[in-house]
């Protein structure tokens, strides 16, 4: 690709922000729903009080001019401070974002590396036992509430049989240096593979939850692409040269198969990195999404907008990032 | 052995040696909330203060059954209605090794009240606690005076809301080194504030031992305490049930006997501080009618609900205060009369009955759908409406702007136990609370004359007469107070649940 196709892209980018900044204020500005009441809660306040509070945290402004201050700040990247935790957003997203992105990544390779040899074999034995098992699993896979199904391992593997922790992303004693905020990275730097064993623990329950429902849909499409792949003509051909079935399968076939399985998979991304809500509570995990709804009970304006505009930012770098794959896996595609 | 057989071994021997050794005595609570910063003048959280407590100690504090003693100051006077002295304790030292003194108390109290007293123009979200503190002066070298611009009985009952800090510490290291790290005088001190999962104290051992009125009195018991978050109730639950915390919060009173069932757990419960009540919306068609209001509280019968959906864990109001708050007197009770409210309807003209909304935030909707079935079938055919808490609060309580719905399902709590805080608020005449759009003057004026009366019998009087004035208008249905139920190990020991709910740990020991 092209620098100049690179840089067009980038100023796509540019109206797409400009539009969800605009979106995402309005809509908070407009929930029903009073930051100042909220924050003062089930108390006795004398007026004067009420409006210093509500002063200091810049709502007596009109609305339109607090929408112009916050575009004057968010191109400085000054995202404003959170009303609750009275730091910069920025600095609270930061330190929320590493863990989400570790169970969403490690999420991602659980449902990847399960998907994919699953929809491959029940694509190649389609209509078997094992195709219409893997068709009802996936089935349920895209049904299980992951509030439910988070619990039940929870139950099973922490409650019962001690072998796995509740809750957090490391135990209390475990020392680690932040390096990169991704504990199995940090503590392999550090070489501290107790602390590593502790932080996998950890991650094993909430990342199979999350990484349920995308397994089942990567596993379906990467079924129905293989069965579409398996009756071009070029295997077809491909068999008849006398190649052998997993030559075929793997080198001609699956190559294919695989386009619109990577395009799934980077838009479900998208949605693992906004952080899940239900898994980050069940877990206990410390990530953002949790973060990000409870800033929206608590009408954190200035947490949410921030918020909002990084998941713009996420959802279009990994869509462009399925397009360069895209071409990788089919150089007739041109971006 | 197969390969996999030899890669699940591992898998486990990994497992195995990652759990980590716990220390001699740690003692981990299971907690909803992280804290929003430690800084204890810049929050407005009651599980941020919960947290902090244990790092920070205050002026005053309460004992576990709401009494407030002192704590760092050794005692307490009243100089005038609008004056009080504080005397300090000696040898108290804050955990960077520097002595406390009334010059730091006189900073964390001017840093709260102050306009503009964190700095940078901006004020504390604490200020209306304050009450009507005009000023903090040093009188003495260990006496602080805080003068009030007008009389305000509940100062002493407020203040363990507010804890002291270092002026030297807060200075140098800025607003941000206050909101993420801490210098307080209390039994812990922060180890490591894992945003959003725990926060890790230890025992800070040049303690000066905490209330002299609260045993023991001495350094905390357990090396470390933890405070790991676990926002989901049912995660909370299995994390006590596996051993993997000592103390969880908010315990569901549906997991109540699987708690007490375990073996190594038990569930403590505390008279909670939050009174729940429907609102009628007095302004409205049907609940302008007093005969219609009195229908309606014929209609519940609220021991029955209590025993059934909250499972025993409540206590019966018949009014808006809670029967542990101060002012707090036996009300004439409506009994349970579905009959004699179809009556009342009829005389209030309404013979077939009527159709009403109830809003209710999803949190309550299985209470709230009790509540309308009997309201059902006396007559009143009640629809709940489930909304979202913030827009619900918004839509009933207006300051008297007029406002649409029948009826709301709510509550208010009350932390401090003084009637000023929940009376006034939900009762007196377009107050920010009075969702019922309830206007009477005589107890407008009762209230005010309260809220500043510094003799506590007539002040006890007083609010008595303005809940038999509530309790005869009607303006809501006065439903319950819950009790607060805490799942804990039977290791623990030493700790007892307090009606305000903060989880303080200095007593607190793991065998």
């Amino acid at each position: 690709m092209s620098l100049n196709k690179l840089l067009e892209r980038i100023a796509q980018l540019l109206p797409v922000l400009l539009g969800v900044s605009v979106i995402v204020f309005v809509m908070m500005a407009l929930t029903p729903g009073d930051p100042v009441q909220i924050m003062i809660g089930d108390q006795s306040i004398t007026p004067e009080q009420e409006a210093e509070l509500r002063r200091g945290l810049g709502l007596d402004r009109p609305m339109i001019e607090r929408f112009f201050i916050f575009l004057g700040d968010a191109v400085q990247f000054d995202f404003g401070e959170s009303f609750y935790h009275r730091r910069p957003v920025g600095d609270v997203i930061a330190e929320r974002l590493p863990a989400t992105i570790e169970l969403s990544l490690v999420a991602l390779i659980v449902a990847l590396v399960t998907a994919i040899p699953l929809g491959v074999l029940a694509a190649i034995r389609k209509n078997s036992i094992f195709d219409r098992i893997a068709t009802v699993g996936s089935l349920l896979g895209v049904s299980l509430p992951g509030f439910w199904f988070g619990i039940l391992l929870l139950m099973l593997f922490a409650v019962h049989l001690h072998i796995l922790p509740v809750s957090g992303r490391i135990g209390f004693d475990a020392e680690v240096r932040m390096v990169t905020g991704f504990l199995l990275i940090d503590t392999l730097l550090a070489g501290n593979l107790r602390a590593f064993g502790d932080a996998l623990a950890h991650l094993i329950l909430p990342a199979i939850t999350l990484g349920l429902p995308m397994t089942a849909i990567l596993m379906r499409v990467t079924r129905t692409s293989m069965l579409e792949v398996l009756r071009q003509d070029y295997v077809t051909f491909a068999d008849a040269k006398g190649l052998s079935r997993r030559r075929v399968l793997f080198r001609h076939a699956l190559k294919n198969a695989l386009i619109p399985t990577v395009s799934v998979a980077a838009i479900e991304t998208g949605s693992l990195l906004g952080g899940n809500m239900i898994v980050e509570t069940v877990f206990g995990w410390p990530g953002l999404g949790r973060l990000v709804v409870e800033s929206i009970f608590l009408r954190n304006y200035p947490l949410v907008q921030a918020a909002v505009l990084f998941y713009a930012v996420t959802y279009v770098l990994l869509n462009f990032i399925a397009d360069l794959l895209y071409t990788v896996l089919n150089p007739r595609v041109k971006l | 052995m197969t390969t996999l057989h030899k890669l699940l071994t591992a898998s486990a021997l990994a497992l195995c040696t990652a759990m980590p050794a716990a220390w001699a005595a740690d003692l981990t609570v299971g907690f909803t909330l992280d804290a929003d910063t430690l800084d204890p003048a810049n929050h407005r959280k009651r599980e941020t203060e919960t947290i902090i407590r244990n790092m920070y100690d205050g002026l005053l504090t309460r004992d576990s059954s709401m009494k407030v003693v002192p704590e760092i100051a050794e005692s307490i006077t009243q100089v005038s209605p609008t004056e009080y002295d504080f005397k300090l304790r000696k040898g108290v030292k804050f955990h960077d090794g520097s002595d406390m003194t009334a010059e730091d108390v006189k900073f964390t109290l001017d840093r709260i009240a102050k306009d503009g007293g964190m700095g940078d123009g901006v004020t504390s979200p604490r200020q209306g606690l304050m009450g009507p503190v005009a000023s903090v002066d040093i009188v003495a070298d260990d006496t602080v005076r805080i003068t009030l611009s007008e009389p305000w009985p509940i100062l002493p009952a407020m203040l363990p809301n507010q804890q002291i800090v270092s002026k030297a510490w807060v200075e140098n290291v800025g607003k941000d080194g206050v909101a993420t790290s801490e210098n307080g005088t209390g039994p812990f001190k922060l180890v490591e504030w894992r945003k959003g999962d725990a926060i890790i104290m230890e025992r800070f051992d040049d303690y000066y031992g905490g209330a002299a009125d609260i045993a023991p009195v001495g350094k905390a018991c357990v090396d470390r305490v933890i405070f790991k978050v676990i926002p989901e109730s049912a995660s909370r639950v299995a994390a006590l049930l596996a051993g993997d915390v000592d103390i969880i919060n908010e315990l569901p009173p549906f997991s109540v006997a699987q708690v007490k069932n375990n073996e190594n757990t038990d569930v403590l419960t505390v008279n909670g501080t939050r009174s729940f009540f429907i609102a009628m919306n007095m302004q409205g068609e049907f609940f302008d009618d007093p005969k219609v209001r009195e229908a309606a509280v014929h209609a519940i019968d609220k021991d029955l609900i209590i025993d059934r959906i909250l499972g025993g864990n409540a206590a019966r109001i018949d009014g808006i205060l809670s029967p542990d708050a101060f002012g707090s007197s036996e009300l004439p009770h409506y009994e349970y009369d579905p009959e004699k409210a179809k009556a009342l309807l009829a005389e209030a003209g309404y013979p077939d009955g009527l159709d009403v909304t109830m809003d209710v935030e999803g949190a309550f909707k299985d209470t709230a759908e009790a509540v309308a079935s009997l309201l059902t079938k006396a007559g009143i055919r009640t629809k709940v409406v489930v909304g979202e808490g913030a827009q619900l609060s918004d839509k009933w309580r207006t300051k008297g702007a007029p406002k649409t719905g029948d009826m709301y399902f709510t509550s208010w709590g009350n932390g401090s136990l003084d009637p000023f805080d929940i009376f006034t608020p939900t009762h007196r005449t377009n107050d920010r609370g009075n969702s019922a759009g309830y206007s009477n003057p005589e107890l407008d004026a009762l209230l005010d004359a309260a809220a500043v009366e510094m003799d506590s019998d007539k002040r006890a009087a007083m609010y008595h007469d303005a809940e038999m004035m509530i309790n005869a208008d009607i303006p809501y249905l006065y439903l319950w107070v819950p009790q607060d139920i805490y799942g804990v190990s039977k290791r623990l020991k030493g700790w007892k649940p307090s009606a305000d709910s903060r989880i303080n740990l200095h007593d607190a020991c793991i065998e």
